[in-house]
C-alpha cells in the first residue's frame, strides 16, 4: 500500500475499519511498550483490528498527529472515532465501554 | 530532562482544581506516569479529560517529554484505582508507584 498520509487517506482507513490501531511497529513486533500494551488490549478484546505501523515512514507520525490533533502514539479509533492512547483503551476494555462503543456502531 | 514538580505545575495550568502526582518512571526525566485527579472530570469521557491536559502538555512532546502515560480520574475513581503504573520499557511488568497522597497519611 502506497501511503502519503494525507488526511483523506487517514480518514479512509478509520472509515473502513471498525477498529484501527496506529502504532510503533506491528502487533507481533511492537517497537514501543505503549504500542505493545494497546495491541495486547485489542487482541484481548477479540475483534479484528487494522494495525498501521507509523514507523514505516518518517512522515507518518507528524501527519497522523496533526490530523487527529493528538500528540502521542499509539492512537486507537473505534467506529471512526479517536478514543485515545493505550491508557484509555485499557481503561475502556476493563470497564466495558469499549464493547459498548464498538456495538453502537457509527454515529450517522 | 525535567522534574516531576515541573510536570505537576504544567498540568495544574490545564486543570487548576486537580491533584497531580507525576512519577518519573526511570529517573531519566523523560518518561512519566501522571495521575490527575479532579472533581471537574466528572461527566467527561476519558479522551476529553486527556485533551484538557494535553492542550498544555503537547508542546512539550516529544521533547523534553518522551513518554506521558496519563491517568485522569475523578476523586471517586481514584479511591478504587490501583497503585501500579505501566512501564513502557518494563517488559510488560507494572511498576509499583509510591502514592504521594497515601504516604502523607
Amino acid at each position: 500500500m502506497k501511503m502519503n498520509w494525507t488526511p483523506e487517506e487517514l480518514q479512509a482507513i478509520v472509515d473502513e475499519h471498525a477498529l484501527v490501531l496506529f502504532m510503533k511497529g506491528t502487533p507481533n513486533e511492537p517497537q514501543c511498550g505503549f504500542s505493545n500494551r494497546a495491541a495486547q488490549a485489542l487482541q484481548q478484546f477479540g475483534e479484528p483490528f487494522a494495525a498501521v505501523n507509523i514507523l514505516s515512514d518518517q512522515r507518518a507520525i507528524p501527519s497522523v498527529c496533526a490530523w487527529s490533533d493528538f500528540p502521542t502514539m499509539p492512537q486507537i479509533y473505534v467506529q471512526g472515532e479517536l478514543i485515545g492512547g493505550s491508557d484509555i483503551v485499557l481503561e475502556m476494555l476493563q470497564d466495558g465501554s469499549l464493547q459498548e462503543m464498538f456495538d453502537e456502531g457509527r454515529s450517522a | 530532562m525535567v522534574a516531576t514538580e515541573w510536570i505537576e505545575a504544567e498540568v495544574l495550568k490545564a486543570v487548576p482544581d486537580a491533584h497531580v502526582e507525576a512519577i518519573d518512571l526511570h529517573r531519566s526525566g523523560d518518561h512519566f506516569h501522571v495521575r490527575v485527579i479532579a472533581e471537574s472530570f466528572d461527566g467527561m469521557r476519558p479522551l476529553q479529560r486527556q485533551r484538557l491536559v494535553l492542550a498544555v502538555m503537547k508542546q512539550h512532546i516529544p521533547h523534553p517529554i518522551h513518554a506521558l502515560d496519563l491517568k485522569c480520574m475523578t476523586p471517586a475513581q481514584a479511591e478504587t484505582a490501583g497503585d501500579t503504573a505501566f512501564d513502557p520499557h518494563g517488559g510488560g511488568q507494572g511498576v509499583h508507584i509510591r502514592r504521594i497522597e497515601k504516604n502523607k497519611e
